[in-house]
């Protein structure tokens, strides 16, 4: 839950009196231009940047607490969060996720379960034992939600998860995480510039430029057009507008 | 009192003088059967297999030159020991050594600098700070001081010994008993941090660690040379390894093939050892390029992709 939030980087007020509740089981979509404030929101919501104005909860505490990580998951942008320099396994990596505070000194053969449940759930069996740097942009991005599936986390943030992917993929990741959802009762809030991707996904989207510009029900979500009239952009010509919109897809 | 370093020769020893026999060499067998050349090999073996494990994730980290910066920051602390007349000057270069690692890790996390520039502001800075003290109040470069730069084994007394195992036995517990969560903060601090990781405490944690184990090899290799037994073994196993354990493994064929050739070459042509060892070192990274490069050109070009 996030309440009147305000938030300064800098100088600059990045975001502005944001309200948000997720509830469990939701698969939220968060969508806006670049610099609009969306990854703020999730740092914040984790507790990482502090909020000049207004209070987030997680799980009934506030989110500074530290109380929520290990139930909260981060998937990073694949493409971009692992080194060049690293040889290791799909297995290795989602082993990573099984790491908490209280058990940072892994033994093998420990969670050995949940590592392959994981693996299964993502559906990478077949390159376990492959180096991650060997794989497709989509298997890759697999591996690292698998990393957090391996953990204990219900409320699993993505940032730019379809970043680098092809279409193909692209569509099975997002019906992993419809499916993720749905059987596994996960709560998931996803960044994207794909609009058109969330959209036919989440159940829910917000559409965050420094505020929230619209929050509902993914098939309530304004077209092109009605987006524009929600930005505050003026029609110069039409064409313009398509043209913008096109461009952060 | 009996140090960890008499103890651990009194058990090795024995070992030592068995294999003697089918050493090659009319020098090299000397490290097998003579007290004080004995001690030179056990640590120099054992300095080799703590600079692997510490190589790879210094690798990852994308911090290969944060060995070669702590080594040239442990000259500094060893000209300023020598200068001031201490009987070990290992422990200075120990204090400059952490001291410096742990500024450089936090100039890197507060982003005061990026990563290679702070190392290379406190290389020179304390490399040249070693050179003036030895200037103007000791005797300049000596014998001994030529030791700490280019490694001379003979330096290893009873004391650094000493010292040297100990920094290599904890090291390794630490690095061994946290190498999964070490892995997870280096790959994605973020998601580590969110998993509820102290990635903060950890990285302090890994500075300090690399800088004793430079310090630990500023005797076998000297602080000029502490790169080749840190990253060069590492950086090889990346070209064959598949996955981190297996080039944890191969680390260690490669650094310890290094050291025995290096030790070898270097008793038979009357080298200096750390030099040989280097050179070792990098002409076994080359060859296994040389023929990974090769085998990807003529036998197997799918294999590319890669």
């Amino acid at each position: 839950m996030v309440e009147n939030l305000t938030v300064v980087r800098g100088s600059k007020k990045v975001i502005e009196d944001v309200a948000l509740t997720i509830r469990k089981g939701e698969f939220v979509g968060l969508v806006g231009p670049n610099g609009s404030g969306k990854s703020t929101l999730l740092l914040a919501i984790l507790g990482f940047l502090n909020a000049a104005n207004g209070k987030i909860e997680i799980y009934g505490e506030p989110s500074t607490s530290n109380r929520h990580l290990g139930k909260i998951g981060w998937v990073s942008q694949a493409a971009a969060s692992l080194p060049p320099n690293i040889r290791i396994t799909v297995e290795e990596l989602v082993r990573l996720g099984t790491l908490t505070r209280k058990n940072m000194f892994l033994r093998k053969g420990r969670n050995q379960d949940r590592i392959a449940k994981a693996i299964e759930m993502v559906g990478l069996e077949e390159v376990l034992h492959t180096d991650v740097a060997r794989l497709s942009g989509g298997q890759r991005q697999r591996a690292v939600i698998g990393r957090v599936l391996a953990s204990e986390a219900d409320f699993i943030l993505l940032d730019e998860p379809l970043v680098g992917i092809d279409r193909e993929s692209r569509n099975s990741l997002l019906k992993l995480l419809d499916e993720l959802c749905h059987s596994e009762g996960k709560t998931i809030l996803m960044i994207s510039h794909d609009m058109a991707a969330i959209r036919q996904t989440a159940h829910r989207m917000i559409y965050l430029e420094e505020t929230i510009k619209f929050d509902g029900p993914s098939e309530e979500f304004p077209d092109l057009e009605g987006l524009a009239n929600l930005r505050g952009i003026e029609h110069v010509h039409s064409d313009h507008v398509h043209v913008h919109e096109k461009e952060e897809e | 009192m009996m140090g960890i370093g008499s103890y651990v020769l009194e058990v090795f020893s024995p070992v030592l003088e068995f294999i003697e026999p089918v050493i090659p060499g009319d020098i090299f067998p000397y490290f097998f059967t003579l007290e004080m050349f004995q001690r030179a090999l056990i640590a120099a073996i054992v300095v080799t297999i703590v600079a692997g494990i510490l190589g790879t994730f210094l690798l990852v980290r994308n911090l290969a030159l944060m060995g070669d910066g702590l080594a040239h920051v442990s000259f500094g602390g060893v000209a300023v020991g020598v200068v001031l007349g201490a009987a070990g000057p290992l422990w200075y270069a120990l204090l400059f050594s952490v001291i410096s690692a742990l500024l450089i890790h936090e100039m890197q996390t507060r982003e005061v600098l990026t990563g290679d520039a702070s190392i290379g502001i406190f290389l020179t800075g304390m490399l040249a700070l070693g050179l003036v003290v030895l200037r103007i109040w000791g005797g300049g470069i000596t014998t001994d001081i030529e030791g700490y730069l280019f490694g001379n084994l003979l330096l290893i007394d009873p004391a650094s010994f000493d010292l040297i195992l100990s920094i290599s036995i904890a090291s390794t517990i630490g690095l061994v008993l946290l190498h999964h969560t070490l892995l997870a903060t280096t790959i994605d601090p973020l998601a580590a941090r969110v998993q509820g990781l102290p990635v903060r405490g950890i990285g302090l944690l890994f500075s300090v660690i690399t800088a004793a184990v430079v310090v630990s090899m500023v005797q076998v290799v000297g602080t000029l040379l502490v790169t080749a037994l840190l990253v060069t073994p590492a950086a090889t196993a990346q070209l064959v390894g598949r996955s981190f354990r297996s080039c944890m493994v191969w680390t260690q064929v490669f650094g310890l093939s290094s050291v025995l050739l290096g030790l070898y070459l270097s008793a038979e042509l009357e080298t200096g050892s750390g030099s040989m060892i280097a050179l070792v070192a990098a002409m076994i990274f080359a060859s296994v390029a040389i023929v990974q490069a090769l085998y990807k050109t003529f036998i197997s070009p799918s294999e590319n992709l890669a």
